[in-house]
């Protein structure tokens, strides 16, 4: 890509913005429709248990419009393997299984409805712990997962391997086993789920005002559901507050918001208060990873094999398939000559795991980074050395048939070696650099006795801070990922008569950037400026089809859709161009919203050309359509093929501060070197990084969903403890260009990288630190200290 | 959650509104525990009494005297945090307040609603206690009387405050003229905003020109049902030399502050987590 970019390139504010911080944005929760009831739903009391339910008294309460239960309704389970029913008859599973709802003229009487509604239980011992599920006296979890190939409680079971695990094993000097324990942690949306659902008697077709990133799958979803046909039912996107996956799957609210409708005639919105979107939206998959990888003398990596244990919860979601994603990690993050992967989705009575913003690999890389580090020390290696040594390259093909045809791995570990000074720690520099003090502006002094550390009388006690650094990498899709049929997006182009330009594009946005990427794609090429670019793309009625937002796809497939459909309007436009200026189609120049013939000499407005398309005796509209498929193959049985246009590569270092006396670690530096093909605008790749590491650093030290016995203890900001604005390290980023000839201006998908090497990096800066390892996540206070304890006792 | 609300704006527009509502209002000042609190326990017919309003000097203003400093219950953190007397003479106390909730929070949650909620974990109440601060208590009929923080908290949001009374004010004696002060609040937890504690330590310490300890003020947070005061520690303390403290007597010095905890575990903490923290927090205050 030689031609010199203009707009490309450049920090551009997002076209949303302004109306978001303005308060303009129309959430979900901003939706009211004429004669729009309030719908609320009953959830069990208990995990586990069987129940018989009385509806009478609520539907006796003035205001109520309807009451449902399962009784009452037609419907198809729901759920990624379809073993999930939208209302639960006699048995609940979870501690969120809806049992009923309701219908009503206000939020409050809905409420009060809920209170009347009268459940007998018989509790029942229930599954907490996947291992225990998988026992062979263990009782059935879910009773609906039809034609299961596998043992009972297990909804899913990859396998995968390549390469020759005992010959590897032979090899190896060194080998490292460890068992790694993963949290349940979510997202933590600052929109709370919402649904409006407007179904018309007359017309017979269903409209919802949803917040799905995945609005054509979700539209097939809820016609399986309701047995209706795809087409009647229309997905309107309202503006969402936060997806980060979670919105991947449809969740029984839905279908019940639409059901009510149904049932009523009007329209019925479901919001979910905090404490219920804590309860029962979906969270990241906790699992045990038994990790079990090797290393030659010279520390070439030999072989990783490795056996995880998901669990599942109540009910399965497309979040069952991030081993996916994760045996893709370790097979073919650094190079590896073998690997064997095997993991289960096992039910238990928990609230059910769903997909989260890197969908396996912040698990996988935990791992991986923390054996890597052991691995060294064993071997008296250098762990950046070792890193190096075994990086990915530009031009390998990966035991499981990745393509690796540009590669930033190495030059990302170089860049973040080398920022945060890996090689000689220095850690006394580390210390008087004092970086993190310079820049915390807000006098907060939680966790530190900063009047000790100012007053020279009471030096702070030079044993009691220990510093360290940690490194790790991570491998991602980033050019979309074939699993469903088509991995395709589609765009229209629509050039009206004064020059500006519609651009209907089938993806999503959600907070991500991808509607003003995708203009700056356009006002590039066409050079009509960004203020003349309109981007529908909310409404399934009129946009055309895209599998959605996942896999950190959108710049790269919603991208490259956009730049196939300005091609086709060039030509369009060429045509009458040429004609206007008197000169051949060949080497027309787009400039300033001009097209010019080949010297320059004579230029005509585009809109110009446009009108007369239309009124100039043509009498045609200045209109494309465009589908982009990429290029990548489906996987085969088992698992090998090329499954993305392109691989996003990065390194992350972390920095941290561990106060032995208390235990909490204060991380200084993020230190971000990725692979990211090309920057497409700085301001939005910014945005994405910072947010990206803090929900990777929150991963790392602090969040996690805390249940016992099947239920929540923590449903609540107070005790969940996502990371705040003060507690945000000096996050460094460094983007890495190797300019992928598939992607749109060579760039890569870059979405969910950031987050996925902060939480592994970190544990390896605190082991690093204070000399001993924590092998399970959140590395909250609590366990340095007792870890340091152990470790001095 | 439904409530009936009076919003009085002076003084006997106060009292008139506690005598009215005998034992069935709740007041409400910065209002960032009340609603949660309310809406939690779905509470109904209930009085506000807001005092968002009320304009009069003793409860919104900082005043001082030779003897001492008075703070009005309705004075916020951020007022607190950015109050430049309290900053020089008592850094237990604003470094306390500046360790409250959110930047966002300290600029409406106030001194009365911290203390009034006798929570164990509460930050500013922890430093008035070290503080050995008083409490003006104005009752219904317009009388006032003084409580010493040490016996105002009797368990978890109990406190020796009378059905018709409200904190009006504390107050808390100056530091001697020509004294050391070692002072200042720890708190420890995961986050640094929007953080509860789970364990927090107030101390305000004053020596002579020798730098003998004169005064010692020690009090804990969020490892009983109250904030305690630990006295024991405090005496110890007396007539010592801050900066040249061996390290038994810094060891012996926080388990003694250690024996007034007796923490509970809980998903935010283990007892035995708290416990391990607060004696190195202890021991910190003395190191040098």
């Amino acid at each position: 890509m030689s031609k010199k970019l203009n707009v490309i390139g450049t920090p551009i504010p997002k076209i949303d913005a302004g109306i978001r911080i303005t308060g303009k944005a129309v959430y979900g929760q901003d939706v009211k429709l004429p004669g729009m009831l309030h719908g609320a739903i009953l959830r069990a009391e208990y995990p586990c248990a069987e129940f018989t339910i009385d509806v009478s008294a609520a539907r006796k309460l003035p205001g109520v419009i309807a009451v449902i239960t399962a009784d009452d309704i037609d419907c198809n389970n729901i759920s990624y393997k379809k073993d999930h029913p939208i209302l639960k008859k006699g048995e609940v599973n979870c501690i969120r299984d809806e049992i009923a709802a309701v219908a009503a003229e206000s939020k409050e009487i809905a409420e009060r409805a809920i209170k009347l509604i009268k459940v007998k239980y018989k509790e029942k011992k229930g599954i907490y712990d996947p291992f225990d599920a998988l026992k062979p006296n263990a009782p059935l979890v879910n009773k609906y997962l039809k034609d299961s190939k596998f043992a009972k409680n297990i909804s899913d079971i990859f396998f995968y391997e390549h390469g020759n695990l005992e010959e590897q094993k032979k090899k190896s000097a060194v080998i490292i086993s460890k068992r790694f324990v993963l949290p349940r942690v979510t997202h933590c949306c600052m929109a709370t789920s919402n649904i409006t659902a407007d179904y018309s008697s007359v017309t017979k077709r269903l409209t919802l005002y949803s917040s799905t990133q995945v609005p054509f799958l979700y539209q097939r979803d809820m016609a399986h559901a309701l047995k209706m046909n795809a087409s009647d039912i229309r997905v309107i996107q309202v503006v969402i507050g936060g997806g980060f996956g979670s919105k991947l799957d449809m969740y029984p609210f839905e279908p019940i918001a639409a059901i009510l409708s149904i049932k009523t005639g009007k329209p019925v919105q479901i919001i979910f208060d905090r404490e219920e979107e804590f309860i029962a939206s979906p969270t990241r998959q906790n699992m045990v990873i038994d990790l079990i990888a090797g290393a030659d003398k010279n520390g070439k990596f030999t072989f990783r094999d490795v056996t995880i244990v998901k669990d599942n919860g109540a009910f399965t979601s497309w979040g069952a398939t991030t081993p996916f994603v994760m045996m893709q990690t370790f097979s073919s993050l650094y190079q590896m000559p073998a690997c064997r992967f095997e993991s289960k989705a096992v039910y238990t009575n928990n609230i059910s795991a769903g997909s989260f913003r890197g969908y396996g690999n912040p698990q996988a890389a935990f791992a991986i980074e923390s054996c890597i580090d052991l691995m060294a020390d064993k071997l008296g290696m250098d762990k950046a050395e070792i890193r190096l040594l075994n990086a990915n390259y530009a031009g390998e093909i990966t035991g499981q048939g990745m393509h690796y045809d540009t590669c930033g791995h190495i030059e990302a570990l170089k860049t973040v070696i080398e920022k945060s000074d890996l090689r000689n720690t220095n850690k006394e520099t580390l210390r008087n650099t004092n970086k993190y003090e310079s820049t915390n502006k807000e006098k907060e002094t939680v966790n530190t006795d900063s009047y000790i550390r100012k007053n020279p009388y009471f030096v702070d006690n030079v044993d009691r801070y220990k510093r360290g650094v940690g490194i790790a990498s991570m491998m991602h899709v980033g050019g979309g990922a074939k699993i469903y049929r088509s991995d395709g997006c589609g765009t229209t182009l629509k050039l009206d008569d004064y020059g500006h330009l519609t651009l209907i594009t089938g993806s999503s946005e959600i907070g991500q950037g991808s509607e003003t990427v995708l203009a700056m794609m356009a006002s590039e090429e066409l050079t009509i400026p960004m203020n003349k670019i309109k981007v529908i793309n909310t409404d399934t009625d009129v946009k055309p089809w895209d599998v959605g937002v996942h896999a950190s796809r959108t710049s790269f497939v919603a991208g490259n859709s956009v730049l196939g459909a300005v091609k086709k309007l060039k030509e369009k436009l060429n045509q009458k161009a040429a004609v206007l200026l008197k000169c051949t189609i060949e080497n027309l120049i787009y400039e300033n919203e001009e097209i010019k013939n080949s010297d320059g000499s004579n230029s005509v407005r585009i809109e110009k050309v446009v009108r007369e398309m239309h009124f100039g005796g043509q009498n045609e509209l200045c209109t494309v359509n465009h589908f982009y498929e990429p290029t990548s193959d489906f996987q085969d049985k088992q698992f090998k093929g090329n499954v993305s246009g392109t691989y996003a590569f990065a390194a992350q270092s972390a920095e941290v501060e561990v106060d032995t006396y208390t235990g909490n670690i204060k991380v200084l530096n993020i230190h971000v070197a990725q692979d990211v093909g090309k920057v497409l605008n700085p301001l939005n790749i910014m945005g994405q990084i910072e947010g990206g590491v803090l929900t990777g650093v929150g991963y790392g030290i602090s969040e996690e969903l805390i249940m016992e016995n099947g239920r929540v203890l923590n449903p609540n900001f107070h005790n969940y403890k996502m990371l705040t604005a003060s507690d945000v390290p000096d996050i460094h980023f460094y983007p890495i260009e190797t300019n992928d000839s598939l992607g749109p201006y060579g760039a890569k998908g870059m979405a969910e990288a950031p987050l996925i090497p902060t939480a592994a990096a970190i544990a390896n800066a605190v082991a690093d630190a204070i000399g001993v390892r924590i092998y399970s996540l959140p590395i909250t206070p609590e366990k340095v200290l007792k870890a340091i304890k152990e470790k001095t006792d | 959650m439904e409530f009936d609300i009076v919003t009085p704006t002076t003084k006997s527009e106060l009292l008139k509104a506690i005598k009215t509502n005998k034992n069935n209002f709740r007041f409400g000042a910065g209002y960032t525990d009340l609603i949660l609190e309310l809406k939690k326990k779905n509470v109904l017919n209930v009085t506000v009494i807001n005092l968002a309003q009320l304009n009069d000097k003793k409860f919104n203003s900082i005043e001082r005297n030779l003897k001492f400093i008075r703070i009005g219950a309705l004075v916020t953190a951020s007022s607190i945090v950015n109050d430049k007397f309290i900053e020089k003479n008592f850094p237990v106390l604003q470094q306390a307040a500046n360790n409250l909730a959110s930047a966002q929070i300290r600029q409406v949650a106030t001194i009365g609603g911290n203390i009034c909620t006798a929570s164990p974990s509460g930050d500013i109440a922890c430093a008035l206690v070290a503080l050995k601060a008083k409490c003006e208590l104005l009752s219904s009929t317009g009388k006032t009387r003084t409580v010493s923080i040490l016996e105002f908290f009797l368990g978890p949001r109990k406190t020796a405050m009378k059905k018709d009374e409200i904190l009006s004010s504390v107050l808390i004696s100056l530091n001697e003229k020509n004294i050391n002060i070692h002072s200042g609040f720890i708190k420890v937890g995961t986050r640094r905003s929007m953080e509860c504690s789970v364990v927090s330590l107030a101390y305000h310490i004053q020596s002579d020109k020798k730098n003998l300890i004169t005064n010692v003020g020690i009090a804990i947070g969020s490892v009983a049902p109250t904030i305690r005061f630990a006295e024991n520690a405090c005496g110890f303390l007396i007539g010592k030399k801050a900066s040249s403290l061996a390290r038994g007597e810094k060891e012996e010095f926080a388990e003694k502050v250690l024996k007034y905890a007796s923490p509970i575990s809980d998903i935010r903490a283990t007892a035995w987590y708290r416990k391990e923290a607060l004696f190195n927090i202890c021991k910190s205050i003395l190191e040098n």
